[in-house]
């Protein structure tokens, strides 16, 4: 086997469209969350059964400057190497896919204890159906892969997501991460060797979101 | 229409199902059966190509019609279009919407009456002919032959066209024409909005 395939959001390069937002919203048939203006751009508001995929927008000002920064964050599950929410699954409740890793929660998952799930991962990511009590979160688009086709997400995005081989987007986001060090010597890519969605920032995870990092 | 990566996702498809049967277990396959309806579809769908409305950039997208209800069942970015090689922004990923399977979409020419708080249905005679009305009432009373310097501009500002990023270069032509003849001064396109 393979590594498997791998995700490069690269945050430096994302200009906070949301076409990867509206694009896994029409893939998956998720109907839309009605919503208050909460004087953001981030909309709605987090992850929910129907939202898999959420740009984050985060604003503040640099450390002992005025000046500004907005940070765009299209955040997602990381499918992780070794995923911690599988501790919550006795069975086949959730699968990790051979030829892809691809961590699918499958309609079994509301037999699983949702908190469980949700506090064993570390990026926030797992969230509940309230009425058929069945777990979701994004899919890494197994579907598509399986039929050759890149993500909904990878596939919409403008200018910052690439979707390949693990190897290959490994590479990627290490040459990506030494040029931007040039200008943000705080740039990294996120958790690379534990997770399959690696996402490139350039300034410390916390001030992109909470739970960016593990 | 040739689709060179339609066939290479049709040979992806047939080796994906290979592996599956030598690597996964039962479950697992079974649980993927449910998300694998759309992705199959795709493969038995008929392809056209079209081309965004919104913007001037003017991206290709994919429509996926299903054969059997002839309804589109899915659109998304053409890979191949050399504008956008599959990308869209927000407004573009959410095309779909502007399909037929979107059930709030307006099908039927409404009108509310100055004042009321009522919608009325009424037929594209009646809205036409109403439009056109207005129109000509006002080019009538807002008409300027001279401007103030005794100049001769023919020409009216208290109305203006908004053109379509829909239309092709031939149509643009003809209703700029048409506005131009009104004696409009303000012309302008969708797509800059």
């Amino acid at each position: 086997m393979s590594d498997g395939k791998s995700i490069l959001v690269d945050t430096s390069r994302c200009t906070g469209c949301r076409g990867c937002q509206v694009a896994c919203k029409q893939w998956n048939d998720l109907p839309g969350t009605r919503t208050k203006q909460a004087g953001t751009y981030q909309n709605p508001p987090d992850f929910s059964c129907d939202t898999y995929k959420i740009v984050r927008f985060a604003e503040g000002k640099k450390e002992g400057s005025r000046e500004p920064y907005w940070y765009f964050f299209a955040d997602m599950c990381r499918h992780c190497m070794n995923p911690p929410c599988m501790s919550a699954s006795d069975k086949d409740e959730i699968v990790q896919d051979e030829a892809t890793g691809a961590i699918v929660y499958t309609k079994e998952t509301k037999n699983i204890d949702f908190e469980t799930a949700r506090s064993s991962c570390p990026y926030d990511v797992p969230r509940q159906n309230p009425d058929s009590k069945v777990l979701s979160k994004c899919t890494m688009c197994i579907d598509r892969m399986r039929s050759g086709l890149k993500p909904a997400c990878v596939l919409s995005c403008p200018t910052a997501m690439e979707f390949g081989e693990r190897e290959a987007i490994l590479k990627l986001a290490e040459e990506r991460v030494a040029e931007l060090k040039k200008i943000w010597p705080k740039a990294k890519a996120i958790d690379a060797d534990e997770v399959r969605v690696i996402f490139i920032v350039t300034d410390d995870p916390k001030k992109y979101h909470t739970h960016a990092q593990a | 229409m040739k689709r060179r990566s339609f066939l290479k996702m049709s040979c992806c498809l047939g080796a994906g199902l290979a592996l599956s049967g030598l690597g996964l277990t039962l479950a697992p396959v079974a649980a993927y059966a449910d998300d694998m309806k759309k992705a199959d579809a795709l493969r038995t769908a008929v392809q056209s190509t079209t081309v965004c409305c919104y913007c001037s950039v003017g991206c290709g997208l994919i429509c996926s019609v299903d054969k059997a209800s002839g309804k589109i069942f899915n659109i998304e970015g053409d890979p191949e279009h050399p504008v956008n090689e599959g990308a869209l922004c927000a407004k573009g990923a959410g095309l779909y919407q502007v399909s037929a399977a979107n059930e709030h979409r307006l099908m039927k020419v409404l009108y509310r009456k100055p004042g009321s708080d009522k919608w009325e249905e009424k037929d594209w005679n009646f809205a036409i002919s109403r439009i056109a009305e207005l129109m000509k009432k006002e080019r009538d009373k807002s008409f300027i032959v001279n401007n103030e310097k005794g100049q001769m501009v023919n020409r009216v500002q208290t109305m203006s066209l908004m053109g379509s990023s829909n239309v092709l270069s031939e149509e643009c032509w003809a209703t700029t024409q048409f506005a131009r003849g009104l004696g409009f001064t303000y012309i302008d396109h969708q797509a800059r909005v």
